[in-house]
């Protein structure tokens, strides 16, 4: 019971993120157990990179920095984080302001300090008009000009991001194929859906997620809200990677099984079907097999890590890589 | 004693050699004679000129008395030469010369045919080099032998291996022989046939040399080599061992026979006959005078002479010549690679069986011995010898498949080859030799002008021919030598073919001498007749070799087709008949060299105590010579020598400075087998060349040159100047930003001085280029420490574009090694790209210099550069990006991040011009006491405001405009201390209260009463402008802000301000000086000072007299009205 307990907690949450990123059947237990230690693997490594990166920063426990530090070769990612985080603030401030309105003027400055937490935000001290509500908090990210001089001018409106505007290719992709497949939904789907895509391994399950990730045993025992959710976002980003790929591979399978002369199969397939068989959506879900073979792809090392070690008897030994 | 004995005689030669001019009829004579003496000795059907020789012969008889007469005389003369007393000698000699001019002739001819088979070429040498040219002559052939092998006329290009040393200028002396002496061509074509072998040896051993220097044998042969020297050596050793004790007793055996007197010049003198042929002529011709006998006189001459080969023999006739030969067959044959398992008597353990089949053991060993021990009588024996050999091992090795056998045909081979080279001459003793030749001669006495061969004998005997008479065949003897050669084959098959042949050949001959003593008698006038070989009309020779060649081949076709049935299946060739020659010529110093070498590593490991292999002289002569004939061989070929563009420089190539110092010794073998020797090639430009004044060529104009510019920085290219352009907008923000900063800490401070702030003033970036360097070589320079502080430079300038500001040194190695690592993985990687073999295209493609291949690289410049590239990690996407997002857009990023820390700066600055100030700003400047000076203050606000006047004073203060820092220090802090207040306080709260009125006299009347009097004092004192509040008060005037403790009661007096305290000190001091003044002013001070509080002030701290200085400054004390508890302490300090 309590290995079960262990392994299998957020069975659903994986489901329901599964089913987001486009895997339509039922995946089996094994499929998600295997999805989730894959995923505890990775949040636990980077947790361990964070804690390496704060001691060579001189602190002790970890920042948002630091988790933005691991992805910064993951361009798309980054930008998507960014974008997470932006509207995560906004969200937050437009919670903030509907609850000072209901609470008769809270301190207003309260919530833009809580998120300017996580970086430098600007937003003027809160945003306390609806006008504020449109114009999101800029994250900035360490290595940015920003870092370059001594002084932090204030963010001015005109000088507008551009990278903010350049949507991602990879992101356009998705919420393209998340358009398509929401287009022909009931109403009933669509709730489902919606609900699907608020899953998170985080979200309401702080303390769950932190027994679940190790933190105080590898990290300090309390991050700040911030990094819980880039954590929640990034392990939604790797269910999804990995269900993707997966089902890369298993239409990949599918496609030479049906070439490759697998007669049993043809054969059989032939014989069910009929008027009632069921549809193609419902077909059989991803194995644990696609999934592994997602994730090896998935880790398949570049030339990059290896250049220096050419012309060199050094076996390379590459670590494990962040999806 | 040869040598002392004989310099003597070469000296005195020229007293005889200038003998025959006086007699030039005899010289004359001499050529027929010797022509006609071989031709009648081969022949014998030459009547003219036999009866020349007949009568020559005859002539000697009577003058044998006068021999005997004189023996003594002479005995006495010799041994005077040998002495040294010359003169008398060579007016003697000179004496006889005139007196028996014909006596010359016979004793010439006589003194030849004793000579071995060098001997006609000798004498055809004399005649060629005519009369005057014999000092010459004689010089030569009396030089050292050294010389002689190393450069035998000049024609043999030296194979001077012993084995193989002497056969090619024995030879050569054959050749000679054979192409100037028309007469000897008949009788030898056992002669043509060795030739023909020579020549064809001689060819291949060209061919082999000639290879030296253009093929490249690998050296694992060496090894085998090396150990079958070894064991040859052994194998002599051995046989020396053996003979060494036999030796003894063999003299004995050859005991001379009974001295009898003959003509001295036939006895067999050897080669040396030649150089003593005239002594031995007049000896001969004065022979009754000399008293001596024939036998001393041999042993006399026999001592004297020269170059005698160890197998001479007076009483052995021919058994130098043969044995000469036989050795040297045997020493080829003993070298031939194949040699190898008939070195020795087969082993019985290890062939146990092998004596029940063999009854006649034989291997080259024994027959060495055999050699030495001069059991060998004639060719044949020899021969029969050696094919014994073969035959016992094809013998026993029946299996015809058997390694050994093939060996064995080879060698049979080789020994075929080799034995038409060895005379026919039978060894014969000097007792019977003499006692025929003495029948002989009384037999020609009957015979005398016969035709009959027989009165050839004594010449033949002499000649070490195999008789005649012995024979009995006749003319066909002759004939017979190269079958004999081939002695354990049947071929008498050739005989029909060869007599008529011979005719033919003789009968050319005679055509032949006819023409030659015509131009004999046309040029009788000149004393030096032109060679003969140049007499030779070429056809006739030409057709008289062929034929003899012919016949060669013919018998050579005999043998082979008889000697064996499967000689043509099994061939013994297995390696390319070049390397075969090759390794044979090379053979013996390939061994000493590998042996050489394997000394020094003997047991695989080093040996110290051997010495080393050293560079000589000798070799490093050697390897020029080589390097040079290689080099005159290509560019005989090709049309035009390159080398003659420099002149002196080909001359001193040549030149070798240790020409003739050091004692030569030729080595057949290609110069990389001595590396140590090889010269390198001096480069052409720094050799010292002089033109035709003598004047040294300054070459380094031509090759000196400078370093180009640039190479040592950045290039010039859009991604630099990209990065360029960042950077400077990076120093430029960063210029804001530090004033940003000191704005900021102006705000903050109270107080700034003037140095302060460190004034940021970053140089523009410029890469520094090397100086100007002048190198004389080609290609890039490349200097390991300056490349990679050019790297170091270029990983800086990344890592201020990056955004570093500054960077630790230890940071900047660790890049720029990783760097530099990574850049030579890269060009490795993309040096093998660009090296992978060529494949063949069907498109022939043309190359720049012009040719067109079928061969084109695996890869083009482009792919071994993608490919190298992907290789180490590098994507083009990548490279892209870098160029694309951190650079182009970092460039936007900082142009928009300039804007804002301009404008964040202007905001920064608006404090100070605000306020009080007008719209233009220039209110700011009317109050207090200091002005800006000059400029336009709202002007410059955004760019230059400070231009940072407060750090580059001095030079700014007089001349634009300046502004006070504290003044502005004043501006801005105020301005941000209201500001901040105003943030902290959330809201004002209050109004600001409105500031007092200055007192002046006008409103002086709506103060306080009790204060009007004292107001109008302090007013009198400043003179009637309006009283500065203290907050007013410029900075060091002011008080400093009282400090009230908790309990609400001013504990201590008041302090003064800075001034007052630092006069107070100073007039401290004054005051211990002038203490006797204190009572005088202390009136006057009491007067000025509030009653019953100055007092107690002044007592308790003596300032009594300050207070009066302090008039002038507006009383602090008092103004401080608003201040309730101010007083208070002091009156409680007072109390």
């Amino acid at each position: 019971m309590t290995d079960k307990d262990k392994l299998a907690k957020y069975r659903t949450e994986i489901q329901q993120m599964m089913f987001v990123s486009g895997e339509t059947g039922d995946p089996s237990p094994e499929t998600t157990t295997l999805i989730e230690s894959i995923v505890q693997d990775q949040v636990q490594f980077m947790l361990r990179e964070c804690t390496v990166l704060a001691t060579r920063r001189g602190s002790k426990s970890i920042s948002t920095d630091d988790l933005f530090m691991l992805i910064r070769h993951d361009r798309a990612k980054i930008s998507r984080l960014r974008h997470f985080l932006q509207w995560k603030d906004v969200r937050r401030s437009v919670k903030d302001s509907d609850d000072k309105d209901a609470g008769a003027g809270g301190d207003v400055g309260e919530a833009g300090v809580d998120v300017a937490g996580a970086g430098p935000v600007q937003g003027g001290g809160g945003g306390v008009d609806a006008g504020k509500k449109a114009k999101r908090a800029k994250v900035d990210l360490v290595w940015d000009v920003q870092s370059f001089f001594a002084e932090i001018p204030p963010f001015t409106d005109d000088v507008e991001d551009e990278e903010e505007e350049e949507m991602n290719f990879a992101t356009l992709q998705r919420l393209k194929n998340a358009d398509e497949r929401t287009k022909h939904m009931t109403r009933e789907e669509y709730v489902h859906w919606s609900d699907c895509r608020q899953a998170s391994f985080t979200y309401r399950k702080g303390k769950r997620f932190k027994e679940w990730a190790g933190f105080g045993l590898i990290t300090d025992s309390k991050p700040s809200d911030d990094i819980i959710d880039i954590l929640g976002f990034l392990t939604f980003e790797i269910v999804q990677t990995l269900t993707e790929e997966a089902l890369k591979v298993k239409a990949a399978e599918d496609i030479s099984k049906k070439a490759g002369g697998m007669d049993k199969s043809r054969l059989k397939r032939k014989r069910e079907r009929g008027l009632f068989d069921p549809p193609e959506e419902a077909r059989e879900p991803v194995q644990p097999g696609h999934v592994q073979e997602a994730y090896r792809r998935l880790q398949r090392g570049n030339n990059k890590s290896r250049a220096m070690l050419n012309f060199t008897k050094n076996i390379h030994r590459a670590a494990l890589k962040l999806i | 004693m040869s040598r002392a004995a004989h310099r003597p005689s070469s000296t005195e030669r020229p007293h005889y050699a200038r003998l025959p001019p006086q007699s030039s009829n005899a010289i004359r004579l001499r050529t027929p004679n010797a022509a006609l003496s071989d031709e009648a000795m081969s022949n014998g059907s030459n009547h003219n000129t036999l009866g020349e020789g007949v009568d020559t012969v005859a002539e000697e008889d009577p003058r044998a008395a006068r021999w005997r007469e004189q023996y003594l005389r002479t005995e006495a003369r010799l041994a005077a030469v040998l002495g040294g007393a010359h003169t008398e000698r060579a007016a003697d000699g000179e004496d006889d010369g005139t007196k028996l001019p014909a006596d010359v002739a016979p004793a010439a001819h006589d003194a030849r045919p004793t000579a071995t088979p060098k001997k006609p070429t000798r004498t055809i040498d004399e005649d060629d080099y005519g009369d005057d040219d014999d000092d010459a002559e004689e010089d030569d052939t009396n030089t050292s032998p050294l010389f002689s092998k190393s450069a035998p006329n000049g024609i043999v290009a030296g194979t001077l291996d012993p084995p193989s040393l002497r056969m090619p200028s024995l030879s050569n002396k054959l050749a000679i022989d054979r192409t100037s002496t028309p007469g000897s061509e008949p009788a030898k074509s056992s002669d043509d046939v060795r030739k023909q072998l020579q020549q064809d040896k001689k060819a291949a051993e060209d061919a082999a040399k000639r290879s030296f220097h253009t093929m490249f044998y690998t050296l694992e042969s060496d090894r085998d080599a090396m150990l079958e020297q070894q064991k040859l050596d052994e194998l002599d050793r051995q046989v020396e061992t053996e003979m060494s004790g036999q030796l003894a007793s063999a003299p004995a055996a050859g005991v001379p026979a009974a001295p009898q007197q003959g003509t001295l010049s036939t006895t067999n003198l050897g080669a040396s006959s030649l150089t003593l042929k005239h002594l031995i002529a007049r000896i001969d011709a004065q022979r009754d005078r000399v008293h001596a006998s024939d036998a001393q006189l041999r042993s006399l001459i026999s001592e004297v002479r020269k170059n005698r080969s160890k197998w001479a023999n007076e009483d052995r006739v021919g058994q130098e010549e043969l044995y000469e030969s036989v050795e040297k067959v045997l020493m080829e044959l003993k070298a031939c690679e194949h040699a190898h398992p008939f070195l020795q008597r087969v082993n019985k353990r290890e062939a146990p069986d092998y004596y029940n089949i063999i009854k006649q053991p034989m291997d080259i060993g024994t027959m060495m011995k055999k050699l030495k021990q001069l059991v060998y009588k004639s060719k044949k024996d020899f021969v029969d010898d050696l094919m014994l050999i073969w035959a016992n091992c094809l013998k026993y090795n029946s299996d015809p498949a058997h390694p050994l056998r093939k060996k064995a045909l080879y060698m049979r081979k080789e020994t075929e080859k080799l034995v038409p080279l060895i005379p026919d001459i039978t060894v014969r003793d000097r007792a019977e030799v003499e006692a025929e030749e003495r029948r002989m001669r009384n037999g020609d006495a009957d015979a005398d002008g016969a035709e009959d061969s027989e009165d050839e004998e004594p010449i033949m005997a002499s000649r070490g021919r195999k008789a005649p008479s012995k024979g009995g065949k006749g003319s066909s003897t002759a004939r017979k030598a190269p079958p004999a050669g081939l002695e354990g084959t049947p071929g008498p098959e050739s005989k029909p073919s060869i007599p008529t042949l011979n005719n033919v050949v003789s009968n050319l001959k005679n055509e032949f001498l006819r023409a030659d003593s015509e131009m004999e008698g046309s040029v009788n006038g000149f004393s030096t007749p032109p060679p003969p070989g140049t007499l030779t009309p070429l056809g006739p020779n030409g057709a008289l070799r062929a034929g003899g060649s012919q016949a060669d081949v013919s018998e050579a076709d005999g043998t082979v087709a008889s000697v064996s049935g499967f000689t043509l299946e099994e061939d013994a060739d297995l390696d390319d008949l070049e390397f075969k020659t090759w390794k044979q010529v090379t053979k013996k110093d390939r061994a000493t060299i590998a042996a050489e070498r394997h000394r020094l590593f003997r047991d695989d490991q080093l040996q110290v105590d051997e010495p080393a292999i050293l560079r000589t002289k000798a070799g490093m002569r050697r390897w020029l010579r080589h390097k040079k004939q290689a080099s005159e061989e290509e560019t005989a070929g090709g049309p035009v020598s390159s080398l003659d563009g420099k002149d002196g420089v080909q001359g001193t190539a040549g030149e070798s400075l240790a020409e003739g110092i050091e004692g030569e010794e030729e080595r057949q073998i290609p110069d990389y087998y001595d590396p140590v020797c090889a010269i390198p090639d001096l480069n052409e430009r720094l050799q010292w060349v002089e033109d035709s004044e003598g004047h040294v060529i300054q070459q380094f104009e031509e090759y000196m040159r400078i370093v180009p510019k640039g190479q040592f920085i950045a290039p010039d290219s859009l991604l630099a100047k990209k990065m360029g352009s960042n950077m400077r907008q990076m120093q430029e923000t960063r210029k804001i930003c530090s004033k940003i900063g000191i704005v900021k800490q102006m705000q903050l401070q109270s107080q700034m001085y003037t140095n302060q702030f460190q004034k940021y003033d970053p140089q523009p970036f410029l890469e520094m280029d090397i100086e100007p360097m002048v190198v004389s070589e080609e290609g890039p320079v490349i200097a390991p420490y300056v490349c990679r502080a050019a790297l170091q430079r270029s990983v800086g300038e990344i890592f201020y574009h990056a955004g570093f500001e500054e960077f630790q040194p230890s940071a900047l190695d660790a890049i720029t090694d990783v760097a530099g690592d990574f850049f030579q993985k890269l060009v490795a990687t993309l040096g093998m790209y660009r090296e992978t073999p060529k494949m063949r295209s069907e498109v022939p493609v043309t190359v720049p210099s012009g040719t067109t291949t079928n061969w084109i690289p695996r890869f083009t410049q482009e792919e071994a550069i993608l490919h190298s590239l992907q290789v180490n990690g590098v994507e083009l996407e990548s490279l892209e990006t870098y160029v694309k997002e951190d650079v182009e857009r970092l460039s936007t990023k900082l142009a928009g991040m300039h804007e804002r820390m301009r404008s964040y700066y202007a905001e920064l600055l608006r404090p100070a011009l605000d306020g009080s100030a007008g719209a233009d700003g220039a209110g700011a400047f009317n109050d207090g006491s200091e002005q800006f000076v000059g400029g336009d203050f709202a002007e410059d606000i955004g760019e230059d405001f400070f231009g940072f006047k407060e750090l580059g004073l001095d030079k700014e203060f007089g001349v634009t405009f300046s502004v006070p820092l504290h003044l502005l220090q004043n501006r801005m802090r105020n301005a941000h201390i209201g500001k901040t207040d105003n943030v902290t306080t959330t809201g004002v709260l209050m109004d600001e209260p409105p500031k007092f009125e200055p007192v002046t006299r006008q409103n002086l009347g709506s103060q306080i009463g009790l204060m009007q009097k004292w107001f109008l004092a302090k007013l009198d004192n400043t003179g009637s402008e309006m009283l500065v509040e203290d907050e007013d008060l410029p900075p060091k005037q002011r008080f400093p802000k009282p400090r009230l403790p908790p309990t609400g009661k001013i504990s201590s007096p008041r302090k003064r301000p800075l001034r007052e305290q630092q006069q107070m000190a100073r007039k401290k001091r004054k005051l211990d000086e002038e203490r006797e003044d204190n009572g005088s002013n202390d009136n006057g001070a009491n007067g000025n000072v509030i009653k019953g509080i100055g007092k107690p002030i002044g007592k308790l701290k003596l300032e009594m007299p300050t207070q009066k200085e302090n008039q002038s400054v507006p009383e602090p004390e008092k103004d401080d009205g608003s201040a309730v508890g101010m007083i208070s302490p002091e009156s409680i300090l007072a109390a």
